[in-house]
């Protein structure tokens, strides 16, 4: 399921005085099977442009095409329903979506409107609802009474359940503690490695992005400044300077010890590093 | 969601925004009564130009308050039938059996429609025009003198700006939640009764409980800085009228006791 933007723009209000273009002839294309962060500073059009991936917000101008699916401008478009099927959507704040009494009833709520069957669809909600590690005893608990934490996995859980190939989160750790965002991130990757999802992350924590994440969009004033390697990416380091993006501890770390006349290059993980340091693999 | 135009607030510079909140809710009550003058077509001429001057100045392009009217679509329609089933005077226009429609219906309707146009024309350009917060500072001043009388004039502002803060807010929330749903498959248009109930409650039940939420938070906050509603307070603003805000005020008054006039003589 390739994904493309074409001259994409979107504008808010547009007959308002206050209209404003969030983003701007998009040009761009998303790679199948990897994980794809897009990073910029808050008002940059991420949270714009990914609503347009299953058609919650349809372009002021340009095309976007997802596998067979179009589209533009066009006020009804047709076949949304089974693009929402295969691109799931998870919202920023995606706990605050969760309403039924309980949480297993929540998570099989979306492929109920896609048409499963009852049965099937609490079985799908079961393994999704394994696949975020929330096991048994939480099937019958109230969605409004489990941890803030927990909620978004449940409501990621309402995402996975109707299995979409490609999975678009928006910041999905906002507000999670540490272990919290480092379970996130896991999933991410077993997801996409496991299951061979299309992951398209929005984020602010580059520490994730590097972590995770196979290549790197970059948006500012709703405009693609670049799209690469996430590992180059965050080698170039005029362009981070220039853009005023903070580098991950790692890299800076790698910095720090290159500066004193270390060797360093090729070097992505803090395993490598630490073998790099000689210290022992694994 | 995003074509809600009544109540929100367009930030422009013109010489609307400039007036005194006081003035302007003053001239619009002085308006209002206006519009309710039987004062004939004449009358509603001249409301209709001095309103269409007043947007003009505003800088607001017609189509956005015309968005305004567009709920009340149902409602006209509704009020047509109503007065053509009920009204019998005036002369015989149409009659096919047991349909006979009355000039009388046509016009009275008319007369109501107009009335909610320039009712609603004026509503929304105070909206539009004033900052909520400068609209609730007026509204507090306004009913001051009644504060003797036991009216709670500050807490009513209070709930008001408070209410108006969080319009927006909810709107953005609801938005929020629809995407959520939608992408879980929901779908807000189209479905059979059942599908339509299901698709009400996954959207009203995720608002409540956010908005009750915010409540509690909000009222913790304002505690927490030490609100006691009935506390005396100074004011980093004051208003004070300018030769604007009479010009405002006694134009108003001239095309109320314009209508009277109109209304008695012809």
């Amino acid at each position: 399921m390739a994904i493309k933007f074409e001259k994409l723009s979107y504008i808010y209000s547009p007959d308002m005085p206050y209209a404003t273009k969030a983003i701007s002839d998009i040009d761009l294309e998303i790679s199948e099977g990897k994980i794809t962060a897009i990073i910029g500073k808050t008002g940059s059009g991420k949270s714009t442009l990914i609503q347009h991936l299953n058609a919650l917000l349809l372009p002021s101008s340009g095309t976007l095409t997802i596998a067979d699916f179009t589209i533009t401008s066009d006020k009804k478009p047709k076949g949304l329903k089974a693009l929402r099927r295969k691109v799931g959507l998870v919202f920023q704040f995606s706990e605050y979506q969760l309403f039924e009494e309980t949480i297993l009833k929540d998570v099989a709520f979306g492929p109920k409107n896609f048409g499963f069957s009852e049965e099937e669809a609490i079985a799908r909600a079961k393994e999704a609802l394994g696949l975020v590690g929330l096991d048994e005893s939480y099937y019958e608990r109230s969605p409004l009474d489990i941890s803030g934490g927990q909620k978004r996995r449940a409501a990621i859980a309402g995402i996975l359940a109707i299995d979409p190939d490609i999975i678009v989160l928006d910041e999905p750790t906002a507000g999670l503690d540490p272990r919290g965002t480092k379970e996130m991130i896991a999933l991410f990757s077993a997801l996409n490695k496991k299951l061979h999802k299309t992951i398209i992350l929005v984020t602010h924590d580059n520490e994730i992005v590097y972590e995770s994440a196979d290549e790197v969009v970059l948006l500012e004033d709703g405009k693609v400044v670049c799209k690469q390697d996430a590992h180059s990416f965050f080698e170039d380091r005029a362009l981070l300077k220039s853009h005023a993006i903070i580098e991950p501890k790692i890299v800076k770390l790698k910095d720090l010890l290159m500066d004193k006349g270390l060797k360093l290059d090729n070097i992505y993980s803090i395993q490598d590093l630490a073998v790099a340091l000689g210290g022992n693999h694994e | 969601m995003n074509n809600i135009v009544f109540g929100k607030y367009i930030p422009l510079d013109t010489p609307i925004h400039r007036l005194d909140p006081r003035a302007k809710i003053l001239a619009m009550l002085v308006m209002l009564v206006a519009i309710f003058i039987p004062a004939g077509w004449t009358g509603y001429v001249v409301l209709a130009l001095a309103i269409s001057f007043v947007v003009k100045v505003s800088k607001i392009k017609f189509k956005v308050i015309i968005r305004a009217f567009r709920p009340l679509i149902f409602m006209m329609c509704f009020l047509l039938v109503v007065n053509i089933l009920s009204v019998k005077q005036g002369q015989l226009l149409v009659d096919i059996g047991f349909v006979k429609i009355y000039a009388d219906a046509i016009f009275n309707t008319l007369y109501i429609i107009i009335r909610l146009f320039l009712m609603i024309m004026l509503t929304t350009i105070l909206t539009m025009m004033t900052k909520p917060l400068d609209l609730t500072l007026g509204i507090e001043y306004l009913l001051g003198p009644f504060k003797r009388i036991g009216v709670p004039a500050h807490e009513i502002a209070m709930m008001i700006s408070i209410a108006l803060r969080f319009i927006p807010t909810i709107i953005e929330e609801t938005i929020r939640i629809m995407n959520s749903q939608k992408s879980r498959g929901v779908d807000f248009e189209e479905g059979k009764l059942k599908e339509k109930i299901t698709a009400v409650v996954s959207l009203v039940v995720p608002l409540f409980s956010v908005s009750l939420q915010r409540a509690d938070e909000l009222a913790n906050a304002m505690e927490a800085r030490g609100y006691v509603p009935d506390a005396q307070r100074t004011r980093y603003r004051r208003l004070h009228y300018v030769r604007r805000d009479y010009i405002l005020l006694v134009g108003a008054i001239l095309i109320l006791l314009a209508m009277i006039a109109l209304a008695l003589f012809l």
